[in-house]
């Protein structure tokens, strides 16, 4: 159970600047050692992974096929109505054995590999090798081969909202324990309802994993980059928002109250390029939207150690699922949601708001291609390192946007899983 | 979902009208590959419906893909934000558009499907199979003209690479 195995260790690769988590070396952007390290110490590591939603398996046998880190995950539910995860490997040759995004098997107990339909029950038993006892009195397995010793290595699973979670290791505290107070009450506060799928798509990005999810986390950037937000004074940083994290800030939520924007001389100025004081909609239903939430928040970004995002931006909710694709590649899936309790009306406002997000959207595509900009500009410099002092030197909830506090925390809890 | 009218259909169309729908699809690949998007809403009614919707989340009858315009005014916003908002690397796409089949005629309105191959080249060169899928139209004729009602982009791949900024 290992990435790593032709790596050094982490202290012989990288030495972490003096200045602590306010300086990155660009070299974990760009390091086939450290990437191997990541998948061990990271995402088999003491933290829960994001698999997917309750409502894509609600029979017994219904199965999706997943990722955590780079590992190949099965996510079936049980005829008990249990979920588990496996990993999607036969302990045989390391074939993986469901190879369809999703599916469903009738009989129990049906796991079946491929290549030579060795059969694994839902915990990930090894139940049945084909030719076990031979063709005819020739040939099959030795007579003391084992099958209870070779099984599917089976994850931890937990739910929340119908979030499904799952984590390799037995030292990972109980999810709610893992997330803290203050993100599983914003994820129940967001996931109000019954959660039904309204899309599902994927964005591949050409940057490392990592500066992904610093950028979900970085509510520095969103009025600067994202220009048709800020335009329209959805998101920009006099509105009254602020950022929370749990007690390790390990995770982080940022948001945005739309209705207390006081106004900002530095973007009404023109200097900002996200203010273009001549660009208007000529259909702003565009942006219609309701408020869902008493809290009158319209505008909330949640990131979950390590790659999982769970958004709100107007009324279009939905899920983020980072998936690593090699050292300078990743994948994004993104599922957008509703609520069985949803009106007509309000299920079209969330389909018309679709247009902000995901990778043609209008206010989040730049997202898939900044990371990708980071990645060309730190070649030949990966001795150099990223400043990270906006707000401050610390981590810790702010109440303001203009801080990186929580990129901050994304590093703190790197260099512990780590060990740099 | 427009269905093939396999072996022969018994829509009458005028030849008239087979060379308005023809030159619709030509027309709307070159404004796009030309970079002349300005014009691009001019192919649509005003009233009209624009989605990109991947063939799995179609074919399930899902209501969200990554684009959805339901009427001209809503196009020339993308346009707008294209060119004044938007932050992408220079590119440029180019279509292959394959032979229309007409599936249907109902109240005005022509059915058509259209196979579609975009290649995107990136401003230093690197190019790349970017979109194949099918079209899915709904097309008035007004005098010489085709318009579109609605086009439904449907990409076989649910998985986009970097940003889809220029439309499909």
């Amino acid at each position: 159970m290992s990435q790593a195995v032709a790596a050094r260790p982490m202290r012989d690769l990288i030495t972490w600047p003096q200045e602590g988590f306010t300086r990155v070396p660009l070299q974990v952007f760009a390091d086939a050692e450290i990437y191997a390290w990541e998948q061990d110490l990271i995402f088999r590591g003491p933290t829960w992974s994001f698999l997917g939603l309750e409502v894509e398996i609600p029979e017994a046998g219904d199965y999706i096929t997943t990722f955590v880190g780079d590992s190949p995950i099965i996510v079936v539910r049980t005829a008990e109505g249990g979920i588990n995860a496996l990993v999607n490997r036969c302990v045989h040759k390391g074939s993986i054995i469901c190879y369809e995004p999703k599916g469903k098997r009738e009989r129990a107990h049906n796991f079946v590999c491929p290549y030579h339909n060795w059969i694994y029950d839902f915990e990930g038993t090894l139940k049945t090798i084909a030719f076990e006892k031979g063709i005819q009195g020739k040939g099959g397995m030795p007579e003391d081969f084992d099958k209870s010793k070779h099984r599917l290595i089976r994850l931890r699973v937990e739910t929340i909202r119908g979030l499904v979670f799952g984590t390799f290791s037995a030292a990972t505290p109980p999810l709610r324990d893992y997330l803290g107070p203050v993100m599983v009450e914003h994820i129940e506060r967001t996931l109000h309802g019954q959660p039904k799928i309204l899309g599902r798509y994927s964005q591949f990005m050409h940057n490392n994993w990592k500066l992904y999810v610093e950028n979900s986390r970085d509510n520095y950037h969103p009025s600067l980059l994202h220009a048709f937000f800020s335009t329209f004074k959805l998101n920009r940083l006099s509105a009254e928002g602020g950022t929370r994290q749990d007690d390790k800030s390990w995770h982080h939520i940022t948001f945005t109250k739309r209705y207390t924007d006081a106004g900002d001389q530095a973007y009404d100025s023109g200097m900002i390029r996200a203010m273009k004081t001549d660009y208007g909609l000529k259909d702003p239903s565009l942006i219609d939207q309701w408020m869902e939430y008493d809290d009158q928040i319209t505008n909330s970004i949640q990131s979950i150690f390590p790659g999982f995002v769970l958004q709100q931006i107007l009324n279009s909710i939905g899920t983020r699922q980072i998936i690593t694709r090699g050292i300078d590649k990743c994948e994004l899936v993104w599922t957008l949601i509703g609520f069985g309790e949803d009106t007509e009306e309000q299920t079209r406002v969330r389909v018309k708001q679709s247009n902000l997000v995901g990778p043609a959207g209008l206010v989040s595509m730049e997202d898939g291609a900044i990371g990708n900009f980071v990645q060309q500009g730190i070649k030949g410099d990966l001795d150099n390192v990223a400043v990270i002092e906006m707000g401050g030197r610390g981590v810790g909830g702010m109440p303001t946007r203009a801080t990186e506090t929580s990129v901050r925390g994304f590093w703190k809890v790197y260099r512990e899983l780590m060990g740099v | 979902m427009n269905t093939v009218t396999f072996p022969a259909t018994d829509i009458d169309v005028p030849a008239a009208t087979r060379d308005a729908i023809a030159r619709l699809m030509m027309q709307y690949a070159h404004v796009i590959d030309n970079d002349e998007l300005e014009r691009w809403p001019l192919f649509f009614t005003a009233q009209c419906l624009y989605q990109i919707i991947p063939r799995a989340d179609y074919e399930q009858g899902r209501l969200i893909g990554i684009w959805y315009c339901d009427n001209r005014d809503m196009l020339e916003d993308r346009v707008s934000s294209i060119r004044e908002v938007n932050v992408y690397e220079p590119h440029v796409y180019r279509h292959v558009i394959g032979p229309t089949e007409i599936t249907g005629f109902n109240n005005g309105t022509w059915a058509t499907q259209t196979s579609y191959i975009v290649i995107r080249t990136m401003h230093d060169g690197a190019m790349q199979v970017f979109s194949a899928g099918r079209y899915i139209d709904e097309i008035e004729i007004d005098g010489a003209v085709a318009l579109l009602r609605k086009r439904i982009v449907v990409p076989d791949s649910s998985r986009f690479d970097t940003l889809v900024v220029i439309p499909l």
